[in-house]
C-alpha cells in the first residue's frame, strides 16, 4: 500500500483533456485533497490511448508555477518594443475589464480589432474567439506562427486532397511510408500519441519508412531509411519520384484515377478544361464509344488517361497525359538530384519501392466491406511545407499517394479529421460528408477557416488589414502587414480603416513568426491598444500589451469538444470516435481567470451578448456537423453563462443525458468508428484534382485585381499554374559563396513551441539532453571549420541577422545544414528558467514578400547562413 | 514469487523522456533525482549514422553489485527479486553508486524548489511531493527506481510503463515462461546490457531493428 | 560519435583525505613498530610513529564521515562483512585503531605501569602492523572491488595505495621527528635513505597501475583524463613533480649533506612527499570512470554519477 498521511480527505481522479500540445489527449488528474499530484493517461479513450507524453505529466509544474501570470497587470511603461521593461503594475481584474470595454466603445471603427490567438489550444479558437469576430464585427484574425509555418500550404492542399486537416498513414495496414519533413508519430505532429504507439506497432510488424529529411530526426533515426535531403526542394523529389512512376516504371492505380480524380478530364490547349457547351460540365473521352462525355455521363464505359483527342476542332488530352509529359520534361533525376542533393540511384529505388508497396490492384475486407488495399504512403507536414512552395510541395508529395490510389483506404494516406462522420448513434451529430462542386470535385464539409480550401476564394476587393483576403489560396500572410510598405498598402487597397485594437489568446507571435524586431516594429506597434490573454508573461506582452490578463490554464477550464472533427487530434481508424471534454481539476489558483468566461464577460458587458450568443448558435453546425437543436440553441434574450453554454453543447450533440454533469464524471463519450467513415474514399462519390484547373483560373483573376490597385508586384503567378511545378526559395538563390550552410528548425518532442521551455521539469530534459539547446552541425563541416562540442558560433543570414549559441558536431546532419531545436532562446523577465537557453530561430526569418509562397502565402522558414566563432 | 522483470523495446522506444517525466512525476522525486533516465546515442558516420534512444532503470540486478557492497545492510533484495534502499539503515557512504555498473543509484542532499526565486514557501503540489519523498525515501541516502513497488502492491503497471507513448516498455514476470516479458525477450532476442558485470540484470532491451 | 566518457564525482576530496589519512596513519605505526627493533637511538622515532597511527586514522575516519549522507547511521558501517569492503574495512580499522590506542596508552598515565610488560607490547605490535597492512591495502581494495570502474577495478591499486601509505607514513614521521632539530639526526638520514626506495618502488607501482589501463575504453579514458585531461595538472604536478620526483631528489640530496641542512632538506621532502600521497587518492578517484553501457552498436555513458 502507498503510505498515505491517515488524514487525506478526499483522493480522486478527474478526467479531463490535456492541453499541452494540440493533440488533447484525454487524459486524468490525481487530486488529494485539492492539490494535483499527478497527471496521467486516462485509459478509457481512444485519444491518448492511456498514454500521456513528457510535456502532459508536466504540465503539473505548469499549473503551479509561480512565474505564471497571476493577477492582471498593466503596462505603466509607455515605450514598447523587444526587450522594453514593460515596469508592469498589478490591477484590479475590474479595472481591467474596464479599461478594456472603454477602449472598444471609443474606437473608430470596431474593424479596426485584430483577434489574434495560439494554435495550441484549438478548441478555445473555435467559440471564443470567432464569437466575439461575429458580434463585435471584425474580421481580422490570426494564429501567431501557425499558418505561415504549419497551416497554408499543409492545410490547404490536405483540405482540397483529402477533406482534412492533415493526412498520416493508415498504420494498421500500411508497409512502406515515405515522411517529407514532418515528425508523425514520433513526438510532434498530430493524434501524437496513437500514432506513437500505431507507428511503433507497425514498425515492429515490419513496415518500412524512409524519411527525407536535413537531419537524423527522431523519426528518421526509427526509420528503415534516413535520406538527408536540401532544405525546401521536397517537392522536386516528389516530381522526380512521380516521374519515375509515371514514365519509368509505367504504374498507376488505373481505376482510382478514372473515378476518383479529375486525372481523365479534357485540357485544351488554353489549360482550362474542355467543357461541355450544354452543361458546361467538363468533359472526358470514352474510347470504347470513341467520344467525349461529360465526367457524370451514366452511359461512360472507360475513361482515356492517356492520349490525344480532338473534340470540336480543338485538340485536348487528358489531365494525366499533360502531367505524365510535364514531370518527364521538367523534372528529370538528373535535375532533381542538383535541386535536392538526393541521388538520383536513391531517387529511383524509392519511387519503385513506394509503388510496389502500394500493391495496386489488391484488396482487403473490412466488416463486410471489400476496400482497396494500398499499403503505401507518402507523408508530410511543417518541414516541406515551410517554404516559399509551401502549396506546391504538399501537393506534388500528396500526387505520389493518389496515383497509385493510396488516399483514404486502407494501407494509404488518411486525412484527419477525420473528415467524414455520421455522428453520435443518439442524434447523427456531428455530421459531416464532402460532397461535390459542379465539376464533381470534393468539397469539405465543415471547415475551421473562414474561407474553405476548395472552390478558391474570388479574388476581390480586401477587407482585411493584412489583404489577406483578397488572395485566393492564403490562409494568412505575414509579408503585408510586417512590410514598412504596408501604409502604401492600406492606400492602394483603399483600406478605410485602422488597426486599433489586438486581443491576443496566448499567442507569442514576437517569437513564433518571423524576427522579432520587424513583427513588432512594423506589425505589433501598430494597434493602439493590446489586451492579452496568457499563463506566463512571454515575450509578446513583454513588447506590446498594455494590459494582460491571467488565463487559467487549460486545466481549470470547461471546453466543450476537444479532439473531435476538423482538427487533426482525432485519431483515424477502426476504433472509437471520442468527445472529450475539458474541466477544471482544481480550484484557480491566485486570481487567474478562464479566458472563455472572460471574454463572454467583455462581450455582456459592451452589449453585445445576443450577437454573440447569435454566433455561438452559427458556429456550432458550421463546425461541428449539423443544426442545434431549438431548445438548445442559445437563446439571445437570455443571459447564458459559459458553462450553461458548455451545457447546451453537449446536449444537443450528444443527446439530452450527456450533459455536462453527465460528461464531468466520465469525461468523455464515445461510440464505434465505422468503415465507411474511415476508409471514406470509395464511399463517397467524389474526385480530387490532379491537374489544377482552377489555379489557373484564380491566377488570371488575382492578376486582374491586382492590375486593377496597380498592384501586380505582390504575386508571382507563375505559381498559379495548373500542372505542379517546384520553385526555388531565396536560399537556394543566394550566391554568395560565404553563406555555404542552410539552417532550419526542427521540434522536440517534449517542448510545444515557445510555451513550454519555462517549465522546470522539461527545462531539466532539456539541459541534459545534448540537442535540444544547441546548435547541431554535420561533424566533419565543423572541423572543416575548425570548430568543437560547445564552441560559441555566430550564425548570420545574408541580412546581417545573426543568433549566437553552443554549436553540437554530429553525424546525424546532412554536411551542408545546420539545425537549431524549436522557439527556444527566450529573454522574457516573467519566464526566468527559459531565460536565454537555447536559440531564437525565427529571429534569422524575413516576413518580407521575397519569402512567401505566392500560392497559399506561408512563410520561408529555411535560411542561407554563414557561421563563425563569437 | 514472481522473478519481476522488464523490457524496453529499443526499436520501439523513439526517445520521447515521458518515462524520465513520468516516473518523476509518479515518485514525487527531487530536483536532479531521475530514477528512469533516457541517453540518447549516436554511432556510425555521415550519412549512414544512426540515432538511439538507451532509456535506463535500476535493472534489479539478479546478484547485484550494489548489494553486494553495501556495508550496512540497507539494501536488500525482497522475493520478487526487485533491489530495495532502506532509508532508515542506508549511512549514505556511496559505495554502491560506484559499485552499479549502470548508473541506478542518485542521491540528493536536500529539497531544492523548481522554482528558484519563489518567496521561499513550496508551492502546494512540491509541499505535497516533498512530504512523500521524506517519508518514503530521504536525503544523503541512496536512492533509485524501486519498480514502482507501491503501483505494482496495487496491481498496476508501474508509472513509466502506463505513460510510454510507443508502448516501449514492458513489466512482468521473468519466471514465467508465458508472460508477455518472457515471450518477448526470447522471440525478440532481447538481452542484457553488459552482461560481463554477470550481475544478471532483470531488465532486458529488444534491439535497435 | 563515442559518448563522453565522464568521471565520477559522488566521491569527493573528503574521501581522498580518508584514504590517505588511513594509510599515512597505519604506514607510521609500521615505521614506529620497525623502530623500536632497531636499538635505543630509534626509541623516539618510534614513539612518534606509533603515535601517529591512531590520531591519523581517526581524523581519516572523521573525513570519511563528513562525506556521509547520512551520518547518523555510520555504526551500521560493519554489518555486512561477508561482502563489503567497507564493511570488512570498518572492522580492519577499528581494530587497528583499538590497538595503535593500547599501543600509545603504554607510555601514558594512568597504564605506564605497563610499560615495563614489554612482551605485552611486542605483541600489540605485531597485531597492529599485520591490521595497519590491512588497513593500507584495504583503502585499495575498497576502490578495486567498483568493478565498473576499471580504473579502480586492479590489482595494482592495494599495491599503489601500500607503497604509498608506507612512504607517506614514513614521511610523516620524519616530519615530525625534524621538529626536534638535529636530536634524531641519524634515524632521520636512514629513514630518509629507505624512503627514497620506496619513493622508487611507488615510481614503478605507479607506471605498472597506469600501463594496465590501456585494455578497455574506460580506463583509457580514466588514463587520459589523468594524464592530458582536466586532472593531469594534479597529477604532473602534485604526484609525479611533488609527490615522487621532488622528495626523491631531496632525499638523495639529503644523503650528502650534514647535520641541520640534512634535516631541513628531509622535512621539506617529506611534506611534499605527504601531499603528494594525499593527490594521489585524489587523481585515483577522480580519475575514476564507469563503464560505458551497450545496446547493439550503440554506446553510452552512464549520466548523473
Ligand atoms: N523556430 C520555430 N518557430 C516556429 C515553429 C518551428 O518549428 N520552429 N513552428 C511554427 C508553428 S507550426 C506554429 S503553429 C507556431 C505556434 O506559435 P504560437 O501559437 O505562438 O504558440 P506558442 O509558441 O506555443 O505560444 C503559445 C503561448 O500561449 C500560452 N499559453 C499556453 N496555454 C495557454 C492557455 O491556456 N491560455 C492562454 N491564454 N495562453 C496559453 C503560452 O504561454 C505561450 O506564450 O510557431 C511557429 N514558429
Ligand atoms: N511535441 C510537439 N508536438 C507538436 C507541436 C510542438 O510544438 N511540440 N506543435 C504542433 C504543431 S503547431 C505543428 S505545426 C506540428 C508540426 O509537426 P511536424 O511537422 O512534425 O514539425 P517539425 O518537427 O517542425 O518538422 C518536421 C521535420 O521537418 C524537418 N524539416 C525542416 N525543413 C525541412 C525541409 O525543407 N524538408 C524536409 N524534408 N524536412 C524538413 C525537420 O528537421 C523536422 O524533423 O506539430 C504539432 N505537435
Ligand atoms: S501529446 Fe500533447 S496533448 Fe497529448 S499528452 Fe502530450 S502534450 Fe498533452
Ligand atoms: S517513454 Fe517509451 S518511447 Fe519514450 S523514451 Fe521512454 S521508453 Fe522511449
Ligand atoms: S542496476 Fe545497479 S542498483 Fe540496480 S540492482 Fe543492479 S547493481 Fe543494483
Ligand atoms: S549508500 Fe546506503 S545503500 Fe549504498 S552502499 Fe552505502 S549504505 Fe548501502
Ligand atoms: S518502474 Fe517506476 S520507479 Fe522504476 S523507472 Fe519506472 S516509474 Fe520509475
Ligand atoms: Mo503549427
Amino acid at each position: 500500500m502507498i503510505a498515505q498521511p491517515t488524514n487525506i480527505k478526499e483522493d480522486k481522479w478527474v478526467p479531463t483533456s490535456c492541453g499541452g500540445c494540440y493533440a488533447q489527449c484525454g487524459i486524468r488528474a490525481h487530486v488529494v485533497d485539492g492539490i494535483v499530484v499527478d497527471l496521467e493517461g486516462n485509459p478509457d479513450t481512444p485519444a491518448g490511448s492511456g498514454r500521456i507524453c513528457a510535456k502532459g505529466t508536466a504540465q503539473l509544474m505548469t499549473l503551479y508555477d509561480r512565474h505564471r501570470l497571476n493577477y492582471p497587470v498593466k503596462r505603466t511603461n509607455p515605450q514598447k518594443g523587444v526587450g522594453v521593461d514593460p515596469k508592469w503594475q498589478r490591477i484590479t481584474w475590474e479595472e481591467a475589464l474596464d479599461t478594456i470595454v472603454e477602449k472598444f466603445k471609443n474606437m473608430k471603427d470596431p474593424r479596426g480589432t485584430y483577434f489574434q490567438a495560439t494554435t495550441v489550444q484549438t478548441s478555445e479558437i473555435r467559440f471564443a474567439v470567432i464569437a466575439f469576430m461575429r458580434a463585435w464585427g471584425f474580421r481580422n484574425y490570426w494564429v501567431s506562427g501557425g499558418g505561415l509555418w504549419c497551416g497554408n500550404g499543409a492545410h490547404f492542399m490536405n483540405g482540397i486532397m483529402h477533406a482534412a486537416w492533415s493526412i498520416i498513414p493508415d498504420w494498421t495496414y500500411n508497409n512502406y511510408t515515405i515522411y517529407f519533413g514532418c515528425s508523425k508519430g514520433h513526438g510532434a505532429g498530430h493524434a501524437a500519441l496513437q500514432s506513437a504507439q500505431w507507428v511503433a506497432d507497425a514498425r515492429a510488424r515490419g513496415m518500412k519508412a524512409v524519411v527525407f529529411d536535413p537531419f537524423l530526426s527522431t523519426q528518421a533515426s526509427k526509420a528503415h531509411e534516413w535520406v538527408p535531403i536540401r532544405v525546401g526542394t521536397d517537392g522536386a523529389v516528389a516530381l522526380g519520384m512521380l516521374n519515375v512512376i509515371l514514365n519509368e516504371i509505367g504504374k498507376w492505380d488505373d481505376r482510382y484515377l478514372k473515378l476518383k480524380t479529375n486525372a481523365p478530364y479534357l485540357i485544351q490547349p488554353d489549360g482550362h478544361y474542355k467543357r461541355d457547351g450544354a452543361t458546361n460540365k467538363p468533359l472526358i473521352w470514352d474510347p470504347e464509344d470513341g467520344r467525349a462525355k461529360t465526367f457524370d455521363d451514366k452511359s461512360i464505359k472507360d475513361y482515356a488517361l492517356l492520349g490525344s483527342y480532338q473534340v470540336d476542332g480543338t485538340e485536348v488530352h487528358p489531365g494525366f497525359q499533360l502531367l505524365k509529359d510535364h514531370v518527364k520534361k521538367n523534372y528529370p533525376l538528373d535535375k532533381v538530384e542538383k535541386i535536392s542533393s538526393v541521388p538520383e540511384s536513391t531517387l529511383r529505388r524509392i519511387a519503385t519501392e513506394f509503388v510496389e508497396h502500394a500493391q495496386i490492384g489488391s484488396t482487403i475486407m473490412i466488416d463486410g466491406h471489400e476496400l482497396p488495399l494500398r499499403p503505401s504512403a507518402a507523408i508530410f507536414f511543417r518541414g516541406s511545407q515551410g517554404h516559399v512552395n509551401s502549396g506546391w510541395n504538399c501537393l506534388e508529395i500528396d500526387l505520389l499517394n493518389h496515383v497509385v490510389g493510396a488516399a483514404d483506404v486502407p494501407g494509404g494516406s488518411m486525412g484527419h479529421g477525420p473528415p467524414v462522420s455520421h455522428g453520435h448513434p443518439d442524434t447523427g451529430k456531428p455530421n459531416t460528408v464532402p460532397y461535390t462542386c459542379p465539376d464533381g470535385l470534393m468539397v469539405v464539409k465543415g471547415w475551421v477557416y473562414d474561407h474553405k480550401p476548395y472552390p478558391l476564394r474570388e479574388p476581390g476587393p480586401p477587407q482585411r488589414l493584412d489583404l489577406q483576403d483578397m488572395f485566393p489560396c492564403s490562409v494568412y500572410n505575414a509579408f503585408t502587414i510586417c512590410t514598412p510598405e504596408w501604409e502604401q498598402y492600406m492606400k492602394d487597397f483603399k483600406i478605410d480603416y485602422r488597426p486599433e485594437i489586438m486581443i491576443n489568446f496566448g499567442s507569442n507571435s514576437v517569437m513564433t513568426m518571423a524576427n522579432a524586431e520587424e513583427v513588432t516594429e512594423n506589425f505589433l506597434k501598430k494597434f493602439n491598444f493590446i489586451f492579452s490573454f496568457n499563463i506566463y508573461q512571454n515575450e509578446f506582452t513583454e513588447a506590446v500589451a498594455d494590459i494582460v490578463l491571467p488565463d487559467t490554464c487549460f486545466l481549470q477550464r470547461y471546453t466543450p469538444c476537444v479532439p473531435f472533427p476538423s482538427t487533426c487530434c482525432h485519431p483515424p481508424g477502426m476504433d472509437h470516435w471520442v468527445w472529450q471534454i475539458r474541466q477544471p481539476v482544481t480550484e484557480p489558483l491566485y486570481e487567474r481567470r478562464d479566458f472563455n468566461e472572460m471574454m463572454l464577460e467583455i462581450a455582456k458587458r459592451l452589449g453585445i451578448q445576443e450577437k454573440y450568443y447569435d454566433a455561438i448558435n452559427n458556429i456550432i453546425p458550421v463546425r461541428y456537423g449539423g443544426e442545434m437543436a431549438p431548445e438548445y440553441q442559445l437563446d439571445p434574450k437570455g443571459d447564458h453563462d459559459w458553462q450553461d453554454i458548455v451545457d447546451r453543447v453537449l446536449k444537443d450533440r450528444l443527446g439530452p443525458e450527456k450533459g455536462l454533469e453527465a460528461l464531468k464524471k466520465t469525461g468523455l463519450e464515445k461510440w464505434p468508428t465505422k468503415v465507411q467513415e474511415m476508409y471514406w474514399r470509395w464511399f463517397t462519390p467524389v474526385r480530387v484534382p490532379i491537374y489544377f484547373e482552377f489555379f489557373l483560373e484564380a491566377g488570371e483573376k488575382l492578376q486582374k485585381l491586382l492590375a486593377s490597385y496597380g498592384r501586380e508586384d505582390m504575386a508571382d503567378f507563375r505559381f498559379y499554374t495548373p500542372l505542379a511545378e517546384w520553385f526555388p526559395c531565396p536560399s537556394h538563390e543566394e550566391k554568395n559563396p560565404e553563406f555555404d550552410l542552410w539552417a532550419f528548425s526542427w521540434r522536440p518532442s517534449f517542448h510545444t513551441q515557445s510555451s513550454t521551455q519555462n517549465n522546470p521539469w522539461l527545462d531539466e530534459v532539456s539541459v541534459n539532453d545534448p540537442f535540444v539547446y544547441l546548435i547541431q552541425i554535420n561533424a566533419s563541416t565543423g572541423k572543416k571549420k575548425g570548430l568543437k562540442d560547445h564552441d560559441i558560433i555566430w550564425v548570420e543570414n545574408p541580412d546581417g541577422r545573426k543568433i549566437k549559441g553552443p554549436v553540437k558536431l554530429v553525424e546525424g546532419m546532412h554536411h551542408e545544414q545546420l539545425g537549431i531545436a524549436g522557439c527556444h532562446g527566450h529573454w522574457a523577465r516573467g519566464t526566468p528558467i527559459s531565460k536565454g537557453k537555447g536559440q531564437f530561430f525565427d529571429d534569422l526569418i524575413n516576413p518580407d514578400l521575397k519569402h512567401t509562397d505566392s500560392l497559399t502565402q506561408g512563410s520561408d522558414a529555411c535560411v542561407k547562413v554563414k557561421i563563425y566563432k563569437a | 514469487m514472481p522473478r519481476y522483470g522488464f523490457v524496453i523495446d529499443l526499436k520501439r522506444c523513439y526517445g520521447c523522456y515521458t518515462c524520465q517525466v513520468a516516473c518523476k512525476a509518479a515518485n514525487h522525486t527531487p530536483q536532479g533525482i531521475d530514477w528512469a533516465r533516457c541517453v540518447p546515442a549516436e554511432t556510425g558516420s555521415f550519412p549512414v549514422a544512426l540515432r538511439q534512444m538507451v532509456p535506463l532503470i535500476c535493472q534489479q540486478c539478479a546478484d547485484p553489485e550494489c548489494l553486494k557492497v553495501c556495508p550496512t545492510g540497507a539494501t536488500t533484495q525482497d522475493e520478487n527479486g526487485v533491489v530495495q534502499v532502506d532509508p532508515d539503515l542506508c549511512m549514505g557512504c556511496k559505495y554502491c553508486i560506484m559499485a552499479c555498473p549502470y548508473g541506478a543509484r542518485q542521491t540528493v542532499d536536500e529539497w531544492k524548489t523548481y522554482f528558484p526565486d519563489a518567496d521561499g514557501d513550496l508551492d502546494p503540489y512540491e509541499a505535497y511531493a516533498k512530504a512523500q519523498w521524506e517519508e518514503k525515501n530521504g536525503y544523503g541516502i541512496a536512492t533509485k527506481c524501486d519498480f514502482c513497488a507501491d503501483r505494482v502492491k496495487e496491481g498496476r503497471q508501474p508509472a513509466c510503463v502506463e505513460a510510454c507513448p510507443a508502448k516501449a516498455r514492458y513489466f512482468g514476470d521473468l519466471d514465467d515462461p508465458e508472460s508477455e516479458v518472457s515471450i518477448l525477450i526470447r522471440r525478440e532476442r532481447g538481452f542484457q546490457l553488459n552482461p560481463e558485470f554477470g550481475t544478471d540484470p532483470s531488465c532486458y532491451y529488444l534491439p535497435p531493428r | 560519435m563515442l559518448p563522453n566518457l565522464k568521471a565520477q564525482s559522488k566521491w569527493s576530496w573528503l574521501v581522498a583525505a580518508y584514504l590517505f589519512l588511513a594509510g599515512l596513519g597505519a604506514g607510521a605505526y609500521v615505521t614506529g613498530v620497525v623502530a623500536s627493533y632497531l636499538g635505543d637511538g630509534w626509541i623516539g622515532i618510534s614513539k612518534i610513529g606509533v603515535c601517529l597511527g591512531f590520531p591519523c586514522v581517526l581524523v581519516g575516519c572523521m573525513f570519511l564521515l563528513a562525506d556521509l549522507g547520512a551520518p547518523l547511521n555510520f555504526w551500521r558501517a560493519a554489518m555486512r562483512p561477508n561482502t563489503s569492503w567497507i564493511a570488512r574495512g570498518t572492522i580492519i580499522i577499528t581494530i587497528f585503531m583499538v590497538l595503535a590506542f593500547i599501543h600509545v596508552a603504554f607510555w601514558l598515565w594512568p597504564f605506564q605501569g605497563l610499560a615495563e610488560a614489554v612482551g605485552a607490547r611486542q605483541f600489540i605490535g605485531i597485531l597492529g602492523v599485520i591490521f595497519a597492512f590491512g588497513t593500507m591495502i584495504y583503502t585499495g581494495i575498497l576502490l578495486a572491488a567498483s568493478r565498473p570502474i576499471a580504473f579502480w577495478s586492479t590489482s595494482m591499486l592495494p599495491l599503489l595505495f601500500l607503497v604509498s601509505a608506507l612512504s607517506t607514513g614514513i614521511m610523516a614521521v620524519i616530519l615530525l621527528a625534524s621538529f626536534a632539530g638535529t636530536t634524531h639526526a641519524g634515524p632521520i638520514h636512514s629513514l630518509a635513505r629507505f624512503d627514497s626506495l620506496v619513493i622508487i618502488l611507488e615510481m614503478f607501482v605507479l607506471g605498472f597501475f597506469l600501463q594496465g589501463t590501456h585494455r578497455v575504453p574506460e580506463a583509457r579514458a580514466s588514463a587520459n583524463l589523468v594524464l592530458s585531461g582536466a586532472v593531469a595538472p594534479l597529477f604532473w604536478w602534485g604526484v609525479a613533480v611533488l609527490g615522487l620526483i621532488v622528495p626523491l631528489l631531496l632525499d638523495l640530496l639529503g644523503a650528502r649533506l650534514e647535520g641541520g641542512g640534512a634535516i631541513t632538506v628531509a622535512f621539506v621532502a617529506s611534506l611534499c612527499g605527504i601531499l603528494g600521497g594525499l593527490f594521489l587518492r585524489q587523481v585515483v578517484l577522480s580519475g575514476g570512470i564507469h563503464a560505458p553501457l551497450r545496446a547493439g552498436r550503440f554506446e553510452i555513458a552512464l549520466p548523473n554519477i
